[in-house]
């Protein structure tokens, strides 16, 4: 009898197993294209999917393309001169190098190692580098001296990889496979994941008109957002947090270039244009030709041009330019300051109160119209604002004192500044001086705490010091 | 054959408790040494309960490999004993029991009112407490009071829990506390249940939703490396109530500091989180000149 019973249990815990087999592991993790690519007519999906899969591979097969500013690890370089035995060489690295990581593996990419068929002598492991004598020991003997000149690459897509592994084990059960925002636990979270694939991110420090920066990436994970399902995670290492960002980076690139590259082709050759172009009259030959043509001519050039954009927009993001610094140190918080941010709170020229009420609780009259769904002419079910992603969003509850892109009156500033990207919450940096953004920020930061007369001035006491 | 199994059942019992015996010093699966002095005393229950069971258990297993040992002899003819029980028997294993679980019970009293009996606290960490520690999915958010706060008894504290302040400081998965003295904390859920564990420290504490706790303790740092890097010495802080997906996301650290040092973390905060983005900015460029 109990014989009988725990064989029925390990039986259970078997099926529980394959469950799960079945939930996470049946399929090799793979990249979906988004729906406004499956949208495409035929060889125009086939030409986005294929450019993807060049360029960027897929999760289990990577490919770094250099194009993007991301850090993949790789050490490049090249053989300077051979030395006392095969597998001993001197090399100048292409950015000075005074140490290699343990484990360093190298990979020829030009050469006779490069073009030989096997791989016998692709990655082979780095017994000993020393930076006095630029010298590089292998593990393994090669079959002849390397020329010198011939290029390799220490450790390739290295940070990659370690971005993958981390990745996997902490964003995708909400940011998923794609970074599309929608891994498993995503369905039961509002505001939901992040879709890297447009490449916008809510809370920057950057203009309006810029991506976010590297600095923000990296205290957007370190902090968390409050007040979402966005979690902290203080305690990654440097180098972890460093690999993470790489590949969310990555996975936005790849998503941006894909919007693009449908971009480009959507116009004239979506299931839906080419069906309207049908019936005005062209023959499906005609059109199949013309698209043969635009592939197998211009659009290798295009999609470069349009990775190129992208890369551009990475860059420009951390430079100095593009970074929100008032001109002016914040307005010391006084009731007077806090009553000027309350009158233009409530003004027709800043019109907060609109979206986030008078009371700032976020019932402003804004959030009780109906909208149009973009593109269409038909008007959302709800009342209310709508982000880029097609989600409803209320304008935040002022009174709560929670502030998900940050406390720091800086932070506010730069909300109020720049606007929150792809959520209704506009920019104000046409509308508004300086002077007036540091009084509403003094007023927004007081309202959490009207109504406790005791302690209304202790901020101020604070921010004099 | 038989005795080969009596043999085979005895033998177990003895591996377990040869490797039991090396585990301390071999440090498996124990926790290490105890950095807070009421972890010292968790240890000595710890220790008490694990004498006893030891006990129990050599003697059960003995118990059980003598009467293995006896049915290995019975002969083939022999007719099975039937028995309705023994009542002096029964009575022996019901009330030795009973009388070692009360010996356990009264003898824990003391460090378990010490531990969680509010009226038994440290009454100046009461009177100030140093932070608001409220766990959600999946991270710890923490606030404490502005440097200058100094409460004015117990419905300021309990008015504090309820309305935070302008002057609080807030941060994430990083309590830092002063060491060395009685400090107090309040711990609240955010959403479901879950666990305040910091295992060198011997603390553990549900986060209950809808309920503050207050918990007390003494970071001694007796056996700890300081750590440079966090002029501080450093305690994992995980989640121990399976509290959803991400719950092995929980992973937080509590930093013991000297008296000053820890004076210095708050100012360093407080400057951080009124950072106005220019003043902090030319206080650099001045450096730099
Ligand atoms: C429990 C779910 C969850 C996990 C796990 C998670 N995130 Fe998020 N993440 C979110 C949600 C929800 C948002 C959107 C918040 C919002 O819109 O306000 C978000 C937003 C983001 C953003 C965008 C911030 C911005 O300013 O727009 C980034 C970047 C990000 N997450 C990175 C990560 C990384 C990296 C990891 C893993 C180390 C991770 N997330 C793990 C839920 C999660
Ligand atoms: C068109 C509607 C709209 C107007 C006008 C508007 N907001 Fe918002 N605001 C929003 C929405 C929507 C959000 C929430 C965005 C999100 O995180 O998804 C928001 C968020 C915020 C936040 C929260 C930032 C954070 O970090 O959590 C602050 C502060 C804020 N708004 C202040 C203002 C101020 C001050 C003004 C006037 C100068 C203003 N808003 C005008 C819609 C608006
Ligand atoms: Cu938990």
């Amino acid at each position: 009898m109990s014989f009988r019973l725990i064989n029925s249990l390990i039986v259970l815990s078997f099926i529980c197993c394959s469950g799960c087999d079945s939930l996470f592991m049946s399929s090799p993790a793979e990249f979906k294209l988004s729906k406004r690519t499956k949208s495409l007519h035929g060889p125009a999906k086939n030409a986005v999917q294929r450019n993807l899969l060049d360029k960027f591979g897929t999760p289990v097969d990577m490919k770094a393309w250099e194009r993007f500013p991301i850090n993949y690890g790789s050490i490049k370089g090249k053989v300077k001169e051979p030395g006392s035995s095969t597998n001993a060489f001197s090399v100048s690295f292409n950015n000075e190098q005074e140490i290699l990581p343990e484990n360093s593996i190298l990979r020829w990419l030009t050469g006779s190692f490069a073009a030989a068929e096997e791989d016998l002598f692709r990655d082979i492991p780095i017994e000993s580098y020393s930076a006095e004598t630029g010298e590089i020991v292998l593990a393994k003997k090669l079959s002849e001296d390397p020329k010198e000149g011939d290029q390799f690459i220490i450790n390739p897509g290295f940070v990659l990889q370690h971005g993958r592994k981390l990745y996997m084990t902490h964003c995708l059960h909400c940011h998923g496979v794609s970074g599309d925002g929608n891994g498993p636990t995503s369905e039961y979270l509002n505001p939901r994941p992040r879709d890297y694939r447009d490449g916008v991110f809510k809370f920057t420090s950057t203009l309006s008109t810029e991506k976010v920066s590297h600095a923000d990436l990296q205290r957007i994970v370190k902090k968390g957002i409050p007040g979402t399902y966005m979690p902290s995670f203080m305690l990654l290492k440097d180098d972890e947090l460093e690999a993470i960002l790489s590949y969310v980076q990555w996975l936005s690139s790849r998503g941006e270039l894909e919007k693009k590259m449908v971009a480009e082709l959507e116009a004239d050759y979506s299931t839906a244009a080419v069906r309207s172009r049908k019936k005005e009259g062209e023959t499906s030959e005609a059109i199949s030709k013309e698209l043969q043509e635009l592939l197998s001519v211009e659009f290798s050039e295009t999609v470069d041009g349009l990775a190129t954009e992208v890369a551009e927009t990475w860059t420009r993001a951390n430079s100095k330019e593009s970074l929100v610094v008032p001109k002016i140190s914040r307005v010391p918080d006084s009731p007077e300051s806090r009553q000027k941010g309350r009158e233009l709170y409530l003004s027709n020229k800043a019109k907060c109160a609109t979206c986030h009420g008078p009371k700032g609780i976020g019932n402003g009259p804004e959030t009780k119209l109906f909208r149009k769904i973009p593109g269409t002419n038909k008007e959302y079910d709800q009342p209310g604002l709508f982000d880029m992603w097609d989600k409803h969003v209320k304008p935040r509850d002022l009174t709560r004192g929670i502030y998900r892109g940050g406390r720091r009156p800086i932070d506010l500033y730069s909300r109020v500044y720049s606007g929150i990207k792809g959520t209704p919450m506009p920019a104000f940096a046409g509308t508004l001086t300086d002077e007036e953004i540091w009084h509403l920020t003094n007023y927004v930061m007081s309202v959490p705490f009207e109504g406790q007369s005791s302690h209304a001035t202790e901020t101020e006491k604070v921010s004099q010091k | 054959m038989k005795k080969f199994w009596c043999l085979f059942f005895m033998f177990w019992p003895i591996v377990a408790l040869v490797v039991c015996a090396m585990a301390p010093g071999m440090n498996w699966w124990f926790p290490g040494e105890s950095n807070s002095p009421i972890g010292v005393e968790i240890d000595g229950l710890f220790n008490l309960i694990l004498i006893i069971v030891t006990i129990v258990f050599i003697g059960t297993q003995i118990a059980f490999g003598y009467v293995l040992w006896k049915g290995a002899h019975i002969q083939k003819n022999e007719k099975a004993l039937y028995t309705h029980g023994s009542h002096n028997l029964e009575i022996i294993w019901t009330v030795l029991p009973c009388v070692v679980m009360l010996f356990i019970a009264l003898y824990q009293m003391e460090v378990w009112a010490k531990f969680r009996v509010q009226s038994t606290f440290d009454q100046d960490a009461v009177s100030q407490p140093i932070a608001e520690v409220t766990a959600r999915q999946f991270e710890w958010r923490i606030r404490y009071p502005g440097p200058d706060t100094k409460f004015e008894g117990k419905a300021d504290i309990t008015d504090w829990l309820k309305n935070p302040r302008p002057t609080d400081l807030y941060t994430v998965n990083d309590l830092h506390v002063p060491a060395g003295k009685n400090v107090l904390i309040h711990l609240r859920s955010g959403d479901v249940q879950h666990s305040f564990f910091v295992p060198e420290l011997r603390i553990k504490q549900d986060a209950v939703p809808g309920t503050v706790i207050p918990i007390w303790f003494n970071v001694d740092n007796k056996t700890k490396k300081y750590d440079e890097s966090i002029k501080g010495f450093s305690y994992e802080l995980v989640c121990a109530e399976l509290c959803g997906w991400g719950h092995y996301k929980m992973q937080a650290r509590v930093v013991a500091q000297l008296e000053d040092e820890y004076k210095n973390y708050l100012l360093q905060l407080q400057k951080e989180q009124f950072d106005d983005g220019v003043s902090a900015e030319s206080d650099d460029d001045e450096e730099e000149e």
